[in-house]
């Protein structure tokens, strides 16, 4: 059963990745930030792959679904997006969030230090955890919607990066199918932790 | 081309260049594609296509048509992400969806004949859309590719919450 659902979520990578390549495939064009669709949907596309802080948690995100098997694998490729763009709104509308570089900083952490320890907490609690962080992630987004540009084309991309990003973190994960795989996503959590540790060390 | 051909084909290439109205058409289909009684969702949302076309005709004002598309596209991307298609929302949003969709695609015509030559084009190309996206969504039976709907479904609704949240602004 589990293999099945393995097989089943590894297809869904495929396509998934096979499309990041294709749409990444244009890094010469992707900071172009313009008025038009295109141009909308490159620059969003492009936003979340500059920020390492934010690279590392999204795939940190993904990577500890794949730790905590079904249902998180899938449960937070869905969910996260939507309580980010919470966020990202929030944002938009004014509302300041204090703190919001030391919570994406905070994110790696935490998420690197539950793949290290191999944490399983229960699926509440671990969903409680990462939308607690998907706010922070989307507002500092959110905040850097840049004026002139196509809003949904940007929006569109910006969601699309962060979901591959995740499923990016989920492909690795299913490394944990066997004991060095296990041993190899452990570490990676180190090194998130590590990046993270950085980054809090700035933000402060 | 000529110019009611030109003003045909710019009102069926609408729905696709216009990223709020292919967003939400795109949500509207996937949730078609969960519904047993597809043929009922399309012709609610294609009448109200034409009623919202019949108030254009009747020079309605301006309306915020755009915010109401993206609302709808935020509930219906939940909806798909969440797996849940009860009935009655799913035929009341396709009708949300239907009208505000066509007030928010005013023909930029000169003449009366172009404009319902734009009309008409929008119409077929929102259908169309519709039915190709839900076709092809419905034949999504395996784990994953139900798993990969639910996850664009998701998009769609992030996406929507934050641009309604830069018309809001």
């Amino acid at each position: 059963m589990r293999d099945h659902e393995h097989s089943n979520i590894a297809g869904l990578l495929g396509v998934a990745l096979l499309a990041a390549l294709v749409l990444a495939s244009r890094p010469a064009v992707a900071h172009i930030v313009d008025g038009s669709a295109t141009g909308g949907f490159l620059g969003g596309f492009a936003h979340p792959l500059f920020g390492l802080d934010h690279v590392v948690a999204m795939v940190a995100v993904g990577l500890w679904g794949a730790f905590l098997g079904p249902p998180a694998i899938w449960l937070l490729p869905i969910t996260f997006p939507m309580v980010m763009a919470v966020g990202g709104a929030i944002a938009i509308l004014g509302v300041p969030v204090p703190g919001v570089e030391i919570g994406i900083a905070s994110s790696a952490i935490v998420l690197g230090g539950m793949i290290a320890l191999a944490a399983r907490p229960p699926l509440a609690i671990a969903a409680l955890i990462v939308g607690a962080f998907a706010i922070f992630h989307g507002h500092a987004h959110g905040a850097e919607l840049p004026p002139g540009t196509d809003a949904v084309a940007f929006s569109v991309g910006f969601v699309m990066a962060t979901g591959l990003l995740h499923l990016a973190g989920i492909a690795f994960g299913l490394l944990t199918r066997w004991p060095a795989g296990r041993i190899g996503v452990r570490v990676a959590g180190v090194g998130i932790t590590l990046v993270g540790a950085m980054f809090l060390s700035k933000a402060i | 081309m000529s110019g009611l051909l030109q003003a045909f084909v710019d009102g069926l290439l609408n729905p696709l260049t216009t990223p709020a109205h292919a967003l939400t058409l795109i949500a509207l289909a996937l949730l078609l594609a969960r519904q047993p009684q597809r043929f009922v969702v399309l012709l609610i949302f294609a009448l109200a296509l034409a009623a919202g076309f019949l108030a254009i005709v009747l020079a309605v004002e301006t309306t915020p048509a755009r915010t109401v598309l993206l609302a709808v596209a935020a509930a219906l991307g939940a909806m798909v992400a969440a797996a849940w298609t009860p009935k009655l929302l799913a035929w009341l949003l396709a009708a949300i969806a239907g009208a505000a969709l066509a007030l928010d695609s005013p023909p930029q015509a000169v003449t009366i004949a172009d404009a319902y030559a734009t009309l008409g084009g929008t119409t077929l190309g929102a259908c169309a859309m519709l039915i190709v996206v839900a076709v092809i969504a419905g034949h999504a039976k395996a784990d994953w590719q139900r798993l990969g709907v639910r996850i664009v479904g998701s998009w769609i609704a992030a996406s929507a919450i934050l641009v309604l949240a830069v018309q809001l602004r």
